[in-house]
């Protein structure tokens, strides 16, 4: 039975991981209307630039992690002025194919700039685990969990309470719509792209604090997708609930089917909820349902 | 255009491929050209031009699918290996001769398709896309945790060479004819099916899906055709590649080469078959470079790591999947046509 807690409480904080990942994938699509497939290789760049300032650089972790946070937003803003900015009313598949590029051009420059070797990533949170009674909870879930709880719930206050975050929503809504009403496209989607990389680099701080670093670190990037439909691509704060369900499943999929079956099912698991997602009601839980018009 | 004095009487006439007699003639020597590659050029050329067919009939399939049909597909790379698979597996188990193996391979991979294009029925674009992803990840999975003596598991299958009337199929002259036989054959028909009724209904469905079902075209049988032709080029294709490497391992179809193929409709031009066929001759000239290049380039500059190519080759891919789409969205295919409207407007503007 405590084996059982223990693997529901586990499951949960690494689902907030996932949520935390895909807010990066929601914050992108509700301010500019791009499904950004190139999150998980955001995530091993911010964990790059933390890695570069802090460890080959030698700054202290309270000076190297902030001036990461600044690289990974103008990185952001960059990644918009060079290809986004060009791409505003454009296509679909013109935008989503653009993001695949980056995906395999930022893997790319982080092998050319990097190097494939895996590196050790700076201790942020403490290492010691959290025990309760029998329950035994790592710290930097922990901490993680809680930090994306807040960060989750000020953005979702932000895209639905305030001025900026509504014109935004107009943006994802539709672009020539929001322009001819007289909202900065451009402005909204430098926006999405900043606050994105940034979030990225939070999740790898998170995800990554005391453990090793290399370029494969972005498969997480595709382990959030579930998360990310089963919310519905507009909501931030169904991500949470949404983190909390895939995380458990995984969790006690692992726990209880992997030995039955041999193995991986823990890893396929959330693609399956996410095919079933999609052919059942491909809108999540808390997206938007369109019209559609000629 | 057509040059000055070709005019069209009939709707035969107008939908002809070749239009004039220098085409036919052009289209004869190259014709030629492709049966005499094994005379002309070396053994490792002849090998890159038996991929070349392979990858070529793959990307036919994915433009008729995506091009067309506007239909994203992430996952052709996994549908050629279901279709490698199942050609691999009627090959080394029951032992059936190749023009009943690769069609075989091409079915199944067709089957496959059609089960995630009916995804199709509900949601398009990037949804879509995820769905073929999930395709990739499933194949993956199924293929490694199935039971290793039906595929193999992560040991990969071996085949035999493939034999025609007793003639053993293993250098690499009679598998490069096997490849310009089939590939002709596939690049004939995809031609043929985007200028059918069906190919007109891929392009109305593509250009907007909402106003195609009103004018009485079956939305969701033809994004699902679209899926079937599509994954039974990649099929082919697939057990194209069986006979070729001889070896079928799960990690020669992953999302990377899917995406690869994409990069290929990209720079070649959407919705057209010769542009389709000039991406693919295109990229597959330039990763050929960089891969025999780059262990030179290691070997002079000795401070660049021996993993410089795999990232250079990433490099060069993203570049160019976003260089094409923000700079020349319609292609290589594009290009040549101003080129040629031009040669054939000269000397005057229009």
């Amino acid at each position: 039975m405590i084996d059982f807690v223990n693997y529901v409480i586990n499951g949960a904080l690494i689902g907030l991981l996932y949520a935390l990942i895909a807010m990066g994938f929601v914050v992108i699509y509700r301010a500019s209307k791009v499904f950004n497939f190139a999150q998980g290789e955001l995530v091993v760049f911010g964990g790059f630039l933390v890695w570069w300032l802090v460890v080959s650089v030698g700054l202290p972790l309270w000076i190297g992690v902030p001036l990461a946070f600044a690289a990974a937003a103008l990185f952001g803003l960059a990644i918009e002025r060079i290809f986004f900015a060009r791409l505003v009313g454009e296509s679909v598949f013109a935008m989503v194919m653009v993001t695949i590029g980056l995906l395999i051009l930022i893997r790319g420059v982080v092998l050319l700039v990097f190097g494939p070797q895996v590196r050790p990533f700076p201790i942020v949170f403490p290492l010691q685990p959290i025990i309760v009674g029998d329950i035994l909870v790592p710290r930097s879930l922990l901490y993680g969990g809680l930090i994306t709880i807040a960060v989750g719930f000020g953005l979702a206050w932000f895209f639905n309470r305030t001025r900026p975050g509504l014109k935004m929503t107009a943006v994802a809504e539709d672009h020539q719509v929001a322009m001819s009403l007289g909202i900065s496209v451009r402005g909204s989607i430098a926006f999405a792209w900043v606050l994105g990389a940034m979030l990225s680099t939070l999740g790898a701080v998170i995800y990554l604090s005391g453990k090793s670093l290399n370029f494969l670190a972005s498969d997480i990037g595709l382990a959030a997708l579930p998360v990310a439909l089963l919310a519905g691509l507009e909501s931030v704060a169904g991500l949470l609930l949404a983190g909390v369900i895939v995380g458990v499943i995984q969790g006690l999929a692992v726990a209880y089917l992997d030995p039955v079956v041999g193995g991986a099912v823990g890893s396929v698991l959330p693609f399956l909820i996410m095919l079933g997602i999609l052919f059942i009601r491909p809108t999540g839980m808390f997206g938007w349902k369109t019209i559609e018009r000629v | 255009m057509d040059p000055s004095g070709v005019f069209a009487t009939r709707y035969e006439r107008d939908q002809a491929l070749v239009r004039t007699d220098r085409q036919r003639v052009a289209l004869a020597l190259f014709a030629v050209f492709l049966v005499c590659v094994p005379w002309l050029l070396g053994p490792r050329l002849v090998a890159t031009a038996s991929v070349m067919l392979i990858t070529a009939v793959v990307v036919v399939g994915l433009q008729i699918n995506t091009g067309h049909a506007g239909q994203v597909n992430l996952g052709q790379a996994a549908f050629m290996g279901v279709g490698a698979y199942t050609t691999g597996v009627m090959a080394t188990h029951a032992g059936l001769p190749f023009w009943i193996t690769i069609p075989a391979g091409g079915a199944a991979a067709a089957v496959f398709g059609f089960v995630f294009g009916l995804s199709a029925v509900r949601i398009k674009g990037f949804y879509l896309a995820l769905t073929t992803i999930a395709a990739q990840l499933l194949f993956h999975f199924l293929v490694l945790n199935l039971p290793s003596r039906w595929l193999g598991g992560s040991n990969g299958l071996t085949l035999e060479p493939a034999t025609f009337l007793g003639h053993r199929i293993a250098d690499e002259a009679s598998i490069y004819w096997l490849c310009l036989a089939f590939a002709a054959v596939m690049v004939f028909g995809a031609y043929g099916i985007t200028r059918s009724r069906h190919g007109r209904a891929f392009v109305a469905v593509r250009d907007d899906d909402v106003a195609s079902g009103m004018m009485g075209i079956d939305v969701v049988r033809t994004k699902a055709t679209a899926f079937l032709i599509g994954a039974f080029y990649a099929g082919i294709g697939g057990g194209l590649w069986a006979y070729y490497v001889r070896f079928v391992a799960v990690d020669q179809f992953t999302l990377l080469n899917s995406i690869w193929f994409i990069a290929m409709i990209i720079v070649g031009g959407m919705g057209s078959v010769t542009g389709a066929l000039i991406g693919v001759f295109a990229i597959k000239v330039v990763q050929e470079t960089i891969t025999s290049l780059g262990p030179s380039v290691v070997a002079t500059f000795p401070f660049l790591s021996g993993d410089i190519v795999f990232a250079t080759m990433n490099v060069f891919l993203g570049g160019i999947i976003a260089a094409f789409l923000l700079f020349e969205p319609r292609g290589l295919m594009h290009r040549w046509n101003i080129l040629k409207r031009s040669y054939r407007l000269w000397p005057f503007p229009y």
